[in-house]
């Protein structure tokens, strides 16, 4: 989620609380009869009020699940689960007067710090990551899609060289390529026009076997010179040189093909990025909330 | 067009040359029976019902014969009769009579007509062919014994639906009609849409009756009725028993409101007894000198903005609003009576209602879906009634609610008004030319046209103007050719008016020439300027995507949105797992236009559904009933490709729908507060927007003056 103006209340709110608390802890800690510790009742109360955060914040998967129920906006949900989910750490901290007194605690403590930094890091990448896929894959598709829309890809690459190259198998591309609505390359009977030599068509030929099918099929090896915008062009722009004029549009299409890889290239890197910070945070929460529970009984009733 | 004159039945007529003598007689009144010709179809003179007597050394089929300068024409001469009775004979020895379709409705045209010429039993021993029948449809019941090989159906199939999936097959007496390469109806790829039912004559293709249309409440009203009026008895039977509930009967009691100003629907009305009273809701805001003025901020803005003038200044001692009456500031309220009509205009326009109707005492009326409205359309005579009717109102009412005008005397008004044309215009079509000579103003009335100057280097997009926009006057006032040229960018409809009449305008009206001439300056001024800024990117592509038509569209703010699903998830589980939203589409700006309903202003996908299943109810939202047969063409016609075919699953018989698909579109998720997809994106990044006003700020380069009129602005000026 973007933290921009529309979080002001929220943060407002959390900067108050967190004075209230802050304040409130400081007399606690300081005169308390034997310090500040969890089972004291200014100890039980930062504890609560902790464990309800972090349980609101973990609530938000729920809420997810159930997208029809009318039972506050999702943004809102997930404005709570941001600030509030933040908020916990120190409502825990004070909670346990910045000690862990045993190893239950202790590795809950390690847990929390790493569930809210995953979470800070998680905010981040959600703030700046959608731009740039914005701005650097404009080609962008749904990411389910992504190894049908290489697959056509694949086809209409093949599609363009095997019409350049007089090779019928390959000039045969599915309904979907034609969708694409690409070149009109693509039209049949176009092969007439294209005014290449026998050796033309072999040297074409290799170059499209040995250069751009294997990008097409691993566009994420970074051996191929297409996976780099720089050298791609430099490639094709030396390959135009080779060819006549004639056959510079069908070049044009294989090379905004090559550049369309790179782009679902990059979407899927940083659709992984932008995600897989939940492997950790999600799991640890869960850990977080159960263990969380668990100590609340003991404490409570041993 | 040039007219030539010819007579029929010793009555001199004058036709456009071209006209076949079938329609020169119908456009005057009189009837040639006829079998094989729908007027709504191709004519091609099988049946020879039609022969009338041209002078020619043989008796001539009238729907195909042109009428000729000179003509003679005799269409119930002894010779014409007799040779009519002799085809209808033949036809009926070889007809199962009485059909299905004279049994259940009583309407088969071969039969009717057959009785009317007193052809009890024919002369020629009864001879029907076995051709069988096909009772694979679940929807349409084909008896090819009582077919007549008129074609009617086949050019209805291919022709109006362009399904293209009749044809004939055999020969002599096997001749027939065939489904894709003559297979059972019910395997072929015939879409059920009921135009070939529609379209036959007599009972070789009838309805099974379970399509259930269902109009809501109100009584159901019998074919049998139906017919007994004049408005409906040039309809099909078949189509009327397909359709039950598309028209059914409503009691209002006095006072009852029976639709609202502002609603959009889809049904229009037809008094059977009693009287209404049409009025505008906002009426007391419009009467002059009323004590309820404008806001503190609307003051302020009229000083800031000089184009949002008080209604007193745009009306002309009249209340604008769709009625037979016009509404006058003194009693602001029209009455209609028994077999008066209303609402059509909204069906036509597919815009929302203009007037409020109420019933001034205790009423029955006939409520009819948008698709009878068409079918009573296809007859040329009531269309020509039906549209002039509409022309008449539109015409005034909208020459007396245009800013521009304000000065304009009522009586020049009607002056005008008897010489102005409506004309309309499909996406599209080019209204003026850059360039060419100016021999019209133009008011736009209703859609959105494009205004482009033409450059060596590609065209630059000036503005849109929509409805209360108009252009013209550049060339009429100073250069003598079109400024720039003017595409419809949807269904346009504009009032024109030729270069003698508003010369003459503006002759007589110095105020209304002066405003013109500055208008025109100032435009030319703008144009200058915007051509020099080439600003107009973000508003080309806002126009090209077609996002001002819209009335609800769906954006994603691409810089906020984690690609989660979130919202198709939800769209998904508030349509029983089929999901109304695709997470792609076109971008504009930092949004994404998703592939879901945009609730355009002017849905091209209502125009043509065979069973009146996709339409408005009274809000903004396109709705598809449960009675969708499937067929597909609003999915075919959605520029946007926001209408989804989904399978249904097969649940019996009971089901509305008995066909395997269904069409699908984003309803806003009318029984929610909210639509799903915007309540359940976390990251604020959905949202269902009125683009007009929030993408302004990007497109104020061409909003910075009169230029470019929205809809917001139209309404400004009228309150």
């Amino acid at each position: 989620m973007r933290i921009d103006a529309t979080h002001k209340g929220w943060a407002i709110a959390t900067i108050g609380i967190l004075a209230v608390a802050t304040i409130g802890y400081l007399p606690y800690s300081l005169f308390y009869p034997g310090g500040p510790t969890g089972n004291t009742w200014p100890g039980l109360i930062y504890g609560v009020l902790g464990y309800a955060m972090m349980l609101f914040a973990g609530l938000l998967g729920a809420r997810k699940k159930r997208p029809l129920w009318r039972i506050g906006r999702a943004k809102v949900w997930m404005r709570g689960h941001l600030w509030l989910g933040a908020l916990s750490l120190p409502m825990i901290l004070f909670h346990a007067g910045f000690a862990a007194r045993g190893p239950l605690t202790f590795v809950m403590t390690i847990l929390l710090v790493v569930v809210v930094l995953s979470g800070i890091v998680g905010a981040m990448l959600q703030h700046y990551l959608p731009a740039r896929i914005m701005a650097e894959v404009p080609l962008e598709t749904i990411y389910e899609q992504l190894p049908v829309v290489r697959e056509q890809l694949r086809e209409e690459a093949g599609a363009i060289v095997g019409r350049l190259c007089a090779r019928p198998e390959f000039a045969a591309a599915t309904a979907s390529t034609y969708e694409t609505g690409r070149v009109g390359v693509l039209e049949a009977g176009d092969e007439e026009t294209v005014d290449l030599t026998e050796q033309e068509r072999a040297n074409l030929w290799h170059v499209f076997t040995t250069g751009i099918v294997p990008f097409l099929r691993e566009p994420e090896s970074k051996e191929s010179p297409l996976a780099n915008a720089i050298k791609a062009r430099l490639y094709f722009e030396a390959l135009r040189r080779q060819c006549p004029a004639s056959v510079h549009e069908a070049l044009n299409d294989l090379e905004s093909i090559c550049d369309e890889e790179r782009q679902l290239t990059r979407q899927r890197r940083m659709y992984l990025i932008l995600h897989s910070w939940l492997l950790v945070h999600v799991p640890l929460a869960v850990t977080l909330l159960v263990l969380g529970a668990i100590h609340a009984v003991v404490a409570i009733r041993y | 067009m040039k007219t030539i004159e010819l007579t029929i039945d010793d009555r001199q007529v004058a036709v456009e040359e071209g006209t076949s003598v079938f329609d020169a007689a119908r456009m005057n009144g009189i009837s040639i029976p006829v079998l094989c010709h729908a007027q709504n179809e191709r004519p091609i003179g099988v049946c020879r019902v039609c022969t009338v007597d041209c002078g020619d050394k043989v008796l001539q089929a009238s729907c195909v014969r042109p009428a000729e300068n000179g003509m003679k024409v005799y269409t119930a001469s002894d010779k014409v009769k007799k040779h009519r009775r002799m085809i209808l004979e033949l036809l009926m020895s070889d007809h199962p009579s009485p059909c299905a379709r004279q049994r259940v409705s009583g309407d088969c045209e071969l039969e009717t007509q057959a009785a009317a010429e007193g052809i009890v039993t024919p002369r020629f021993s009864k001879h029907v062919s076995r051709r069988g029948q096909d009772d694979s449809s679940l929807v349409i019941s084909v008896d090819h014994e009582a077919c007549i090989l008129c074609d009617r159906c086949i050019r209805g199939c291919d022709e109006i639906r362009h399904n293209d999936v009749l044809g004939r097959r055999g020969k002599g007496y096997n001749a027939g009609i065939a489904f894709d390469l003559n297979r059972p109806m019910g395997t072929s790829s015939c879409v059920s849409c009921g135009e070939c039912m529609v379209s036959c004559p007599t009972g070789a293709l009838t309805n099974k009756s379970v399509i259930r249309t269902v109009l809501p409440g109100g009584d159901p009203v019998g074919v049998d009725e139906l017919k007994q009026l004049p408005f409906f008895q040039k309809v099909s039977g078949t189509f009327l028993d397909l359709n039950k509930n598309a028209v059914i009967k409503r009691r209002f009691r006095a006072g009852d409101i029976i639709c609202r100003e502002g609603d959009y629907g889809s049904t229009a009305f037809y008094i059977l007894e009693g009287k209404v009273e049409v009025y505008l809701q906002s009426m007391m805001k419009q009467k002059p000198g009323h004590a309820e003025g404008p806001g503190v901020i609307d003051r302020l803005a009229r000083v800031f903005s000089p184009r949002r003038k008080p209604a007193s200044a745009t009306n002309n001692g009249t209340i604008p609003m769709d009625s037979v009456i016009d509404l006058t500031r003194e009693k602001p309220v029209a009455e209609l009576g028994e077999g008066d009509i209303f609402g059509e205009m909204t069906c036509m326009s597919l815009y929302p209602r203009s007037a409020t109707v109420r019933a001034k005492t205790d009423c029955v009326m006939l409520e009819m879906l948008r698709n009878v409205l068409d079918v009573i359309q296809r007859n040329k005579t009531l269309r020509a009634e039906l549209e002039k009717n509409y022309r008449k109102r539109a015409l005034e009412d909208h020459l007396r609610t245009v800013p521009i005008f304000s000065g304009l005397s009522a009586e020049f008004i009607d002056h005008l008004a008897q010489r102005v044309e409506l004309v309309r215009y499909t996406n599209g079509e080019v209204l003026c030319r850059q360039g060419e000579p100016a021999t019209h103003f133009f008011l736009v009335r209703i859609g959105f046209v494009k205004m482009v100057e033409e450059h060596p280097g590609g065209d630059l997009v000036l503005a849109y103007q929509g409805k209360g926009g108009f252009f013209g006057e550049i060339g009429l006032l100073t250069r003598g050719t079109y400024a720039f040229t003017v595409t419809a960018l949807d269904n346009v409809e504009v009032v024109r008016i030729a270069a003698e009449e508003f010369r003459e305008m503006l002759d007589r009206f110095p105020d209304i020439s002066h405003k013109l001439r500055t208008q025109a300056r100032e435009r030319e001024e703008h144009n200058k300027r915007h051509s020099a800024a080439v600003a107009a990117v973000s508003l080309d592509s806002f126009l090209k995507q077609g996002l001002m038509e819209s009335n609800s569209l769906l954006v994603i703010d691409l810089e906020k949105c984690t690609r989660c699903d979130n919202c198709v998830k939800a769209c998904s589980e508030a349509h029983d797992g089929v999901t109304r939203l695709v997470r792609e589409g076109l971008r504009f700006d930092k949004f994404l236009i998703p592939t879901s309903c945009r609730h355009c202003r002017d849905p091209l996908c209502m125009i043509g559904c065979p069973v009146g299943s996709i339409r408005r109810r009274n809000s903004l939202e396109t709705v598809i009933e449960d009675w969708c047969v499937g067929c597909g063409l609003c999915a075919r016609n959605c520029p946007y490709g926001n209408i989804t075919m989904q399978p249904v699953p097969d649940s019996g018989a009971q089901k509305a729908s008995v066909t395997k698909r269904k069409a699908t579109a984003c309803d806003l998720c009318a029984d929610l507060p909210e639509p799903s997809c915007v309540y359940a994106c976390p990251h604020d990044a959905a949202h269902r927007v009125e683009p007009n006003t929030f993408f302004r700020s990007l497109i104020s380069a061409a909003a910075d003056d009169n230029i470019f009129v929205t809809p917001e602005d139209v309404e400004g000026r009228r309150h």
